[in-house]
């Protein structure tokens, strides 16, 4: 009988282990950050939290008078789009759908937020189109691209607001 | 033995039990699981995009070593192979940015639609459903700082169906603090006027405050003429404005100048607001509007416009409040006349049932002297004295449709009998 309770014990042992290990690997791909990339030519890179909101709410367009601001933003369920629901527009991703659609209604824009459908291609189009501006999954963003300073933090960094 | 083991097989499962308990619950676990299941999705998608870079870089190794073993019998016919596996990665890369990109013009229409019903305990009403308006916008960006909007209206008459071009707009932006434009607008002399606009499914409750209704005289709904907007370097303050210089109210007073100025005399507006950084979603401002009206040859009157509003829009609660009082002076006689206008209305997004239900309360008060020549003369009909609530629920069956119910009681005049009604809508945007 000896004999069959220490595998059983061990076996629990192990599965409480497991347990643990995958909670806390869930936990930690919960709270990667999300970098806010822009076009290496955008004259910025440094945004508060409140001008973030302010140029992905369609209230700032432009960069610079020659340089309009492109929006892009993961397609639905993506993690990145909804960091960006959550934090940046504090929306339900039926309420971003009313509100983009008020907004071009109202002649206040002319185009809603272009959908990317994977970090590679935002990763892509943040670089090849002037004045784009994208949230990347930090271990996905590509060596070399302009990633802001949000509140004055970079990605990684104590009190880094987008995650 | 046993004994003693079997408390520990006890613990060893309740911790375990407990561990999984006490752990953070995300508090949305659906979309969590649905992250997770979008990052495999990419994952698996990066290790397919993986695999085939490293089949085309064999193939193009294959490639290069078979020319090199034949280059002299046959080069052009090797080199394609590796060129053709080199070039259709970048290819689709180039699809993906061009796509991406915006083609001038680019026109995009959306409609919007509304059926209604109503029945009131008002004498001589009759109650009935009717179809509300029909209504189709037009946007379409022409570079990448011109701009063209328009909206046009089918309104049901007992005939015929009224067209109308409610808005026809052409803008230039030449940065966020400045964008001109030409056309007809909604006048930016009121919130509910610059932020609803025709749809009825843009706005929470059923109809319009009666302050800006459509047809409605109290304030001009329409403006032709030339705009400039954008946003005043402020800081956290969010300031912006827009300034208007056209036509005013024509000799119908419920319309906008669109075929010229009745009187020769332009009508301006100035419009200040606030969009606080710190109170995302708060709004107050103010404007001013200025026209001179002619109700009958030889009779002219200054009117003066001042408005305010306040705004909340997140939804939880929503909270719109508007005042504007409308000032006419005889240019004769000197005499003047104030009408005075508010409506204040609550709507709170429910949080249950995937936020679809969305109740609202609405009071609005409209007070105008029992004598007022502009609106004598010019014998159009305007309300003297409302003082009326609502209370109604809104119910987004889908991201693009809503039913709304509405109980309303009011009155029309002073002395005059309270009216009680009912109202249903579906309204819709496709």
């Amino acid at each position: 009988m000896k004999a069959h309770w220490k595998p059983a014990c061990g076996v629990l042992l192990l599965g409480w282990m497991c347990l643990c290990c995958l909670e806390t690997a869930a936990a930690q791909s919960h709270d990667v950050d999300v970098a806010l990339v822009v076009h290496p030519d955008a004259p910025v890179s440094n945004l508060t939290l409140a001008e973030v909101r302010k140029v992905f709410l369609g209230e700032r367009q432009y960069w610079s008078a020659t340089v309009p601001v492109v929006l892009l933003i993961r397609a639905p369920v993506a993690r990145e789009r909804n960091v960006v629901l959550k934090i940046i527009y504090q929306m339900s991703e039926s309420q971003f759908k009313q509100y983009w659609i008020a907004k071009i209604f109202r002649a206040e824009s002319a185009s809603a937020p272009k959908v990317v459908y994977s970090n590679d291609m935002a990763n892509e189009l943040v670089t090849a189109i002037p004045g784009a501006i994208a949230f990347i999954d930090t271990r996905e963003v590509r060596p070399g691209s302009k990633v802001i300073r949000v509140d004055g933090r970079l990605p990684g960094e104590a009190g880094y607001p987008l995650r | 033995m046993r004994s003693r083991l079997l408390p520990l097989l006890v613990i060893s499962l309740a911790s375990t039990i407990l561990v999984a308990q006490s752990t953070p619950q995300s508090p949305e676990p659906e979309p969590s699981i649905k992250s997770m299941l979008d990052r495999i999705q990419q994952l698996e998608k990066r290790i397919s995009e993986l695999e085939d870079h490293e089949r085309k870089e064999a193939v193009a190794q294959t490639g290069r070593s078979n020319s090199q073993a034949v280059t002299e019998s046959n080069p052009v016919q090797v080199s394609a192979v590796p060129t053709q596996a080199l070039h259709s990665e970048h290819a689709a890369s180039t699809t993906e940015v061009r796509e991406a990109e915006i083609h001038y013009p680019s026109l995009q229409i959306r409609g919007f639609g509304d059926v209604d019903f109503s029945a009131t305990d008002r004498k001589g009403s009759v109650s009935g459903f009717d179809l509300g308006q029909f209504v189709l916008h037009f946007a379409s960006p022409l570079s990448e700082k011109v701009s063209y909007f328009a909206e046009v209206s089918f309104t049901a008459q007992p005939t015929a169906y009224e067209v109308n071009l409610e808005r026809n707009i052409i803008r230039y932006d030449y940065n966020d603090y400045f964008k001109m434009s030409f056309g007809k607008y909604h006048t930016p002399i009121s919130y509910w006027n610059t932020a609803f606009h025709h749809g009825a499914w843009l706005q929470t409750t059923i109809n319009r405050p009666e302050m800006v209704k459509f047809g409605g005289t109290d304030i001009p709904i329409h403006f032709v003429g030339l705009q400039a907007e954008g946003n005043i370097p402020s800081g956290s303050l969010g300031l912006g404005y827009n300034l208007g210089l056209g036509n005013g109210r024509s000799s119908n007073f419920a319309k906008a100048g669109d075929s010229g100025d009745v009187n020769n005399n332009r009508a301006w507006l100035a419009n200040l607001y606030a969009r606080p950084a710190q109170l995302y979603g708060f709004q107050f401002g103010g404007s001013f509007y200025r026209d001179k009206l002619t109700p009958q040859a030889g009779t002219n009157f200054d009117e003066w416009i001042a408005s305010a509003n306040l705004v909340w829009n997140k939804q939880r609660p929503e909270l719109l409040a508007e005042y504007a009082n409308v000032h006419h002076r005889d240019l004769q006689t000197s005499q003047t006349f104030n009408t005075t206008n508010y409506y204040a209305q609550l709507a709170y997004r429910l949080p249950w049932q995937e936020n679809k239900w969305k109740p609202y309360y609405r009071f609005e008060y409209i007070h105008r002297p029992k004598v007022e020549p502009v609106w004598d003369f010019a014998g159009t009909a305007s309300v003297v004295d409302l003082v009326g609530s609502l209370v109604g629920v809104r119910y987004d069956i889908t991201n693009y449709a809503a039913f709304k119910g509405e109980y309303r009681n009011f009155r029309l005049g002073a002395g005059e009998p309270r009216v009680n009604g009912a109202f249903f809508q579906t309204a819709f945007t496709f």
